[in-house]
């Protein structure tokens, strides 16, 4: 009895059984694509690190802490403002549209992620134009947080209304029977239980406004050049370490940011969104 | 027991008055009132500047700005006739593209779900994508330059790097691969929902391996590759940066950048407006379609 039963594991262990080459095949094709997804980012680095007579060198990040601080400064800025008032939008449009009845809900939605939708050159090019004649803030600080508090509020928005949805009105129930009142609720109660939904989205706008460069091109002036458009326009005059050192700080800058989020909170409150 | 009861029944059957009236009106009032910061930021900052748009796009050149608009379709005749082949080139690359990533992305999404026990490190790779087409595209065109980091290795392999670098295959990878998380997210979802049993069932059955995607995997997965397919079309039909970087005068015949130099460049903002309103309705309408596709995908 167990010598039939032996002949097969032995027959599977095979080191070229046609099973274990397709295997072997398939992670290799994923690795082929994770090199690639890699690559631009090395080379970049690598780029940046390459000094005139052949070795290695810091040398060129002292541009980026030297003549792109400012840029680096704006975008991280912009950022920031961007960022805080996404919060102040999103945190009470999720709560309304999961808790309240709106008449219309699914036309107000679609309308809120027009900006998602639209392509970056025609945004670029309508805001330049409504800048410039209409409003009358053309190349200034507001300007560009206009623009990206419409384009990323609904990134924002969807994670948190994933998790509101999610979240048991048993605890706002309690609250209230014990006492509270509704903002007390909120603030001391549900809120820290939105933490997570809150940083996917705080994490979204993040790596959006900071790498943003396209729209900004349209209606950005020479006071108001992020770090990212500053790359593009480095990119159209040559391809100098410094650059790359620029480029490269900005995806080490948020790849970071993105690690320290999974690592906290894992990837289920951005199913769904823009980054997977 | 019945204490709960008494006082729900009194509390409805009281006649409205005034206060609860207001509470009502409260109530009513709270949830718009919660969205209305939302409904400003994007009427300001997203219907106004595309209503603008549409105006600006049916004046004459730049008259509309000198109090006396001279309203016209010109434009729009000037960007059928004229520039047609700028809006057959945006939709050739986009559409290549997605065809490159589904063709790449379906058996990288089905290894993914069915195979790989690493999917927390595939999906932190592969948010570099996601950081912009720029950074890929510098980084794509820094590997191939002459005294890239590759040259060796591509020297080796008997590949001319520079032939590379201004050519459309490149325009395209590089396209497809900004838009290839999105494929590989909609198929994902999509194949996670099929059970596993039914590809056993089929090869029990006697199915060869292609027989399985055929009748069985391509079937039930359908929804997710038009979903993907769509979301990757609509994307790259925005594309601008790729073409400048790796592509030639050919590729960079696409709408954005047109509109881009019309704009910004030559000031006629009457042509530039006309092209951003042809890209956006061929945008809105690729993301409608693939919204009504993703509902089975994603569940959403």
């Amino acid at each position: 009895m167990s010598a039939a039963v032996a002949p097969t594991p032995t027959y599977r262990r095979a080191l070229l059984a046609p099973r274990r080459i397709s295997a072997g095949l398939q992670h290799a094709y994923i690795w082929l694509w994770l090199v690639l997804f890699a690559l631009p980012f090395v080379t970049t680095t690598l780029h940046s690190l390459r000094a005139p007579e052949g070795g290695l060198t810091l040398e060129s990040y002292r541009y980026v802490f030297g003549s792109f601080k400012e840029n680096l400064l704006l975008s991280v800025e912009v950022t920031v403002a961007t960022i805080v008032l996404n919060l102040f939008i999103a945190i009470p449009a999720a709560y309304a549209i999961v808790r309240h009845p709106i008449p219309g809900k699914r036309f107000i939605l679609s309308t809120l992620n027009l900006a998602l939708y639209t392509p970056g050159a025609v945004m670029g090019i309508s805001l330049a134009i409504t800048y410039a004649f209409l409003f009358d803030i053309p190349r200034t600080f507001v300007g560009l947080l206009g623009a990206y508090v419409v384009g990323t509020y609904p990134l924002m928005l969807v994670p948190i209304i994933v998790a509101l949805r999610d979240l048991p009105r048993v605890y706002e129930e309690a609250a209230r029977t014990l006492g509270a009142n509704r903002l007390t609720t909120f603030f001391r109660v549900e809120l820290p239980l939105l933490g997570p939904g809150i940083s996917a989205g705080i994490l979204l706008t993040f790596v959006i406004v900071f790498n943003e460069f396209l729209v900004t091109l349209f209606i950005a002036g020479p006071n108001t050049t992020t770090a990212a458009l500053r790359v593009y326009n480095l990119t159209r005059t040559g391809f100098l370490p410094s650059t790359a050192a620029l480029a490269a700080t900005m995806q080490f800058v948020s790849f970071i940011i993105v690690l320290v989020f999974f690592k906290t909170f894992g990837s289920r409150y951005l199913k769904g969104t823009y980054l997977i | 027991m019945a204490h709960p009861t008494v006082t729900l029944s009194t509390r409805e059957s009281v006649a409205p008055s005034r206060a609860s009236l207001w509470k009502r009106w409260k109530g009513a009032l709270i949830g718009p009132g919660l969205i209305l910061p939302a409904a400003i930021v994007t009427i300001l900052f997203s219907v106004i500047p595309l209503i603008y748009l549409v105006i600006v796009s049916f004046t004459e050149e730049s008259s509309f700005f000198f109090n006396n608009p001279v309203y016209t379709t010109a434009n729009y005749s000037t960007v059928f006739d004229r520039y047609l082949p700028h809006i057959q080139t945006t939709i050739r690359l986009a559409l290549l593209a997605s065809l490159v990533n589904l063709v790449f992305g379906y058996p990288f999404a089905y290894i993914l779900v069915r195979r790989v026990r690493y999917r927390e490190l595939v999906r932190t790779l592969m948010v570099f994508p996601l950081f912009g087409p720029l950074y890929l595209a510098f980084g794509i065109r820094y590997v191939l330059l002459p005294n890239g980091p590759l040259a060796p290795v591509l020297d080796f392999l008997g590949i001319n790097a520079t032939t590379l670098l201004i050519s459309e295959p490149m325009t395209v990878f590089g396209m497809a691969m900004f838009t290839f998380p999105f494929m590989v997210m909609n198929v994902g979802t999509a194949l996670s929902n099929v059970d596993p049993l039914l590809e056993e069932a089929a090869q029990t059955l006697g199915a060869k391996p292609w027989q399985i995607f055929t009748r069985v995997l391509f079937p039930l997965s359908r929804s997710g590759i038009l979903a993907g397919f769509l979301m990757c079309f609509g994307w790259n039909l925005g594309v601008f940066v790729v073409p400048i970087l790796l592509g030639g005068t050919a590729q960079q015949r696409v709408l954005s950048i047109t509109l881009h130099q019309k704009g910004l460049s030559q000031f006629d903002y009457g042509l530039a407006s006309a092209m951003g309103i042809v890209l956006m309705a061929l945008a809105f309408g690729v993301t409608w379609l693939s919204l009504r596709f993703s509902r089975g995908a994603l569940g959403a």
